[in-house]
């Protein structure tokens, strides 16, 4: 008798499962069920996130899933948005872009970070994917206004068009006419990345004009204060907004028709812009405060007491960027105004000045640690801090998923008793049992990586700079954090022994980073060789690794699991370990 | 000439206005009586001081004596390179590589958006990395031309401390101790108006030249 494997439903109906389950993790934990199951979840899998660019090639990703309608991809390691990476590292989106016009011709979104994209690219995009929808670029470069125009052009469909934080070469403010008459689908536009120059308003009220939909609109610099209330009467259902530059030469009449179409968005939730802001058109806010649920005032130099007004006026506040003219006494305000508070950014407006012309300090954080119980994400650049104030912090705020504080001289100390601060982020990897992410400043010795390898069970990203003793500090974080996906480090003495001693925990993790360390060029060839599912890539811009002695620690590394070996992309300052192609670019 | 007070007067708002450099309040209350401007401006004293009396406080002239105030060293000016790695590091701070980690485009929220190409007239700039925009600043009455990069000012009180440490040494004995100047630019259309209307980021984007000038009144 032959066995009859009974399966409980048809392929159909595990698709149609399958199909409510939408995370990657979820999706990972299914296809390793059997293979059946790997069979049909490849098959109805439509949403591919690729953490590393260089971790798969396009081929392989085609050829496990072929039927993707949304991609996230990311290049570039954490560090280039401070300039470590040098130019021409790669995180090239072409080859992704040829690869998957031919295979996922009905592709719908693409959402690349820190990559490079060409016009060429955007012109590809915009011919081969005849219903897409949806295109993020983050913190991308190497386009312009040309690339821009193509897809206004060529998208028919398109909802989605959000250029964040990406590097444009702006040409001319006309690409914006290329969206047809007939492109009523707009859901967000994001072009507050471009430049000064004048974008084409009249093109862009028409636009926004004819898009019903729209929620989202997030605006350039060089539209000025004068010119929003046309386009908010136009698009009065906008969720989130950011405005150009706040600043005109003030008007009776301009402020008025600016406050009037404010109070007609009564959807409103979400605001951002301000650069340059003439304090005197801030009362047109007033009527939205009291919906704002997020205020990004991180590029407008305005100060107390004109901050400490808004935000007072903001009880549902969740989320606030703002520079550090804000001052200790506006975050108190902010304490009690805003207990739904989640996440607070603070930056810093004179980050080279040598003393501090502001008086936002620790007591700042502690204020709001102890006001807004909801309190979940913090980056806070400041000049000093305590040990006491963190273990405060870190008492106060059992919820952090996301600490980052950057004090901005490096290794400066408790400033009351000249100890490390080690103590202190002790305090918050004790307390915070599920921090996923960690930034770390001062003074701080190998005691403080003991403390986060003993409590740091749920980290999944940390930061490091100017920190640590000894060896033993890296071992400490590689040996203990468990759930460790990405690590950065730079100017710290850490050498060869902890990152020997522990190779294999590379292979769990995203990637490593560490720059300035003492991390001799001969270890990086001896985890090469014993690691081939790891690239592991020597960045030196000076003269070639093997130049010199093997003991001669490099100037960069970047580690990363890949399936698909070295890459063939490199520049010639980027040297890959790798055993088959011995050191090489 | 211990007791001469030169006072350049600004126009108002300055919205940049930062607390560290407030003048003490000694000074303010006296700001207050004040309101003198030339007539070269291109809005009306009405137009530029009606609506600024929101708070019900009228924010006047900024006045200061020929000290720069007190609490203010020359340390504080902002330092703009970037991305230098200074060994022997004489300065106050150290400039390291992409520390503190703030990501370029934040950084030029406080320059000018867009690079500052060529040389031109009155305004070189460093087009490479735009950090350096020098501008010829003239005093009434004083035979020489000096320049300042405006970038190193955070606002228009450290400019105008700045400009009057530069040119106390040039005042002459001819002057009586209660002049008092106004400090004007000429914006990219050639027209000279006085400083302190704009918010200080557009000023710096805009200013060709600066003179101060006797007031008149």
């Amino acid at each position: 008798m032959r066995k009859k494997i009974m399966y409980s439903f048809p392929d159909e109906v595990l698709e149609h499962v399958f199909s409510f389950i939408q995370s990657d993790k979820d999706r990972n934990a299914v296809s390793v069920v059997c293979k059946s199951w790997c069979e049909i979840e490849r098959w109805c899998r439509r949403k591919v996130f690729i953490g590393n660019c260089y971790a798969v090639s396009p081929r392989m990703v085609i050829k496990r899933f072929p039927e993707v309608r949304s991609i996230e991809l990311k290049g570039k390691p954490h560090f280039a948005d401070f300039n470590l990476v040098p130019d021409g590292w790669g995180g090239y989106v072409l080859p992704w872009i040829v690869e998957m016009a031919g295979a996922y011709p009905w592709l719908e979104e693409i959402r690349l970070k820190r990559m490079v994209v060409t016009d060429e690219s955007l012109e590809l995009i915009a011919k081969s994917f005849k219903n897409f929808k949806v295109l993020v670029l983050f913190s991308c470069e190497g386009f312009s206004t040309d690339g821009l125009a193509a897809i206004a052009a060529g998208c028919k469909n398109l909802r989605e068009l959000d250029l964040r934080e990406s590097e444009v070469d702006d040409l001319s403010g006309h690409w914006l006419r290329h969206f047809p008459e007939t492109c009523t689908s707009l859901l967000s536009l994001n072009i507050s990345c471009l430049g000064s120059d004048e974008v084409s308003v009249s093109a862009l009220e028409r636009l926004v004009g004819r898009c019903p939909n729209l929620k989202s609109l997030r605006l350039n610099r060089g539209v000025t204060v004068d010119k929003i209330a046309n386009i908010l009467h136009r698009a009065p259902q906008l969720v989130d907004f950011g405005t150009g530059s706040y600043s005109a030469e003030l008007r009776p009449d301009v402020l008025l028709n600016l406050a009037g179409a404010f109070s007609c968005c009564k959807e409103l939730k979400s605001l951002s812009g301000f650069w340059d802001v003439v304090p005197a058109y801030l009362p047109a806010l007033y009527s939205v405060c009291s919906r704002l649920t997020s205020l990004n005032l991180s590029y407008a130099t305005i100060q107390n007491p004109e901050i400490i007004k808004l935000v007072s006026n903001c009880p549902n506040l969740q989320r606030l960027l703002v520079l550090d003219y804000i001052e200790d006494s506006g975050l108190e305000a902010l304490a009690s105004s805003c207990k739904d508070l989640q996440e607070l950014r603070v930056f810093p407006s004179d980050p080279f000045g040598a003393e501090p012309h502001v008086s936002l300090t620790e007591q700042g954080l502690v204020a709001v640690s102890l006001g807004c119980p909801k309190l979940q994400s913090v980056l806070y650049f400041c000049r000093r801090m305590t040990n006491a104030a963190l273990v405060t912090i870190a008492q106060n705020s059992p919820n952090f998923t996301r600490f980052r504080l950057c004090i901005i001289e490096p290794k400066t100390a408790d400033y009351l008793t000249l100890e490390p601060l080690d103590v202190g982020f002790g305090a918050i990897v004790e307390h915070c049992k599920d921090l996923r992410r960690l930034s770390l400043s001062g003074l701080l010795t190998d005691r403080v990586f003991e403390y986060i390898g003993t409590y740091a069970k749920k980290l999944e990203m940390l930061s490091v700079a100017f920190a640590g003793d000894s060896d033993l500090g890296l071992h400490h974080v590689l040996s203990g954090c468990e759930s460790l996906r990405k690590l950065e480090i730079r100017d710290c003495p850490f050498g060869d022994k902890a990152l020997l001693a522990n190779a294999a925990k590379l292979e769990t993790m995203r990637s490593l980073w560490m720059s300035s360390c003492t991390v001799s060029f001969g270890a990086c060839k001896l985890i090469g060789l014993k690691m081939p599912r790891l690239n592991v890539e020597v960045i030196d811009e000076t003269e070639p690794p093997d130049s010199r002695p093997e003991s001669c620690p490099v100037e960069k590394l970047y580690i990363y699991r890949s399936v698909s070996g070295p890459r063939f992309d490199m520049p010639p300052f980027v040297w890959t370990m790798d055993e088959e192609r011995k050191v090489m670019h | 000439m211990p007791n001469m007070e030169l006072q350049l007067g600004l126009a108002l708002p300055t919205p940049n206005m930062i607390k560290g450099f407030d003048l003490n309040n000694h000074r303010l209350d006296h700001l207050k009586q004040r309101g003198c401007f030339s007539n070269k401006s291109k809005r009306s004293f009405e137009q530029a001081f009606g609506n600024f009396k929101q708070d019900g406080k009228t924010k006047t002239l900024l006045l200061w004596s020929g000290q720069p105030n007190e609490e203010e060293d020359h340390k504080d000016q902002k330092k703009t390179t970037f991305s230098t790695i200074d060994d022997n590091d004489d300065e106050e701070v150290e400039q390291v590589v992409g520390w503190p980690p703030i990501k370029t485009w934040r950084k030029k929220i406080f320059n000018q958006p867009n690079g500052v190409g060529g040389i031109e007239n009155n305004r070189v700039a460093d087009k490479e990395n735009g950090r350096s925009i020098y501008v010829k600043v003239k005093m009434e009455g004083v035979a020489i031309t000096r320049k300042v990069d405006i970038r190193l000012y955070l606002s228009y009180q450290t400019l105008s401390n700045s400009l009057i440490t530069m040119f106390s040494k040039d005042k002459k004995c001819g002057d009586d101790d209660s002049t008092r100047y106004i400090l004007t630019y000429q914006d990219k259309e050639g027209d000279w108006l006085i400083a302190g209307d704009i918010p200080w980021q557009s000023f710096m984007r805009c200013v060709q030249r600066l003179k101060i000038i006797r007031n008149r009144d």
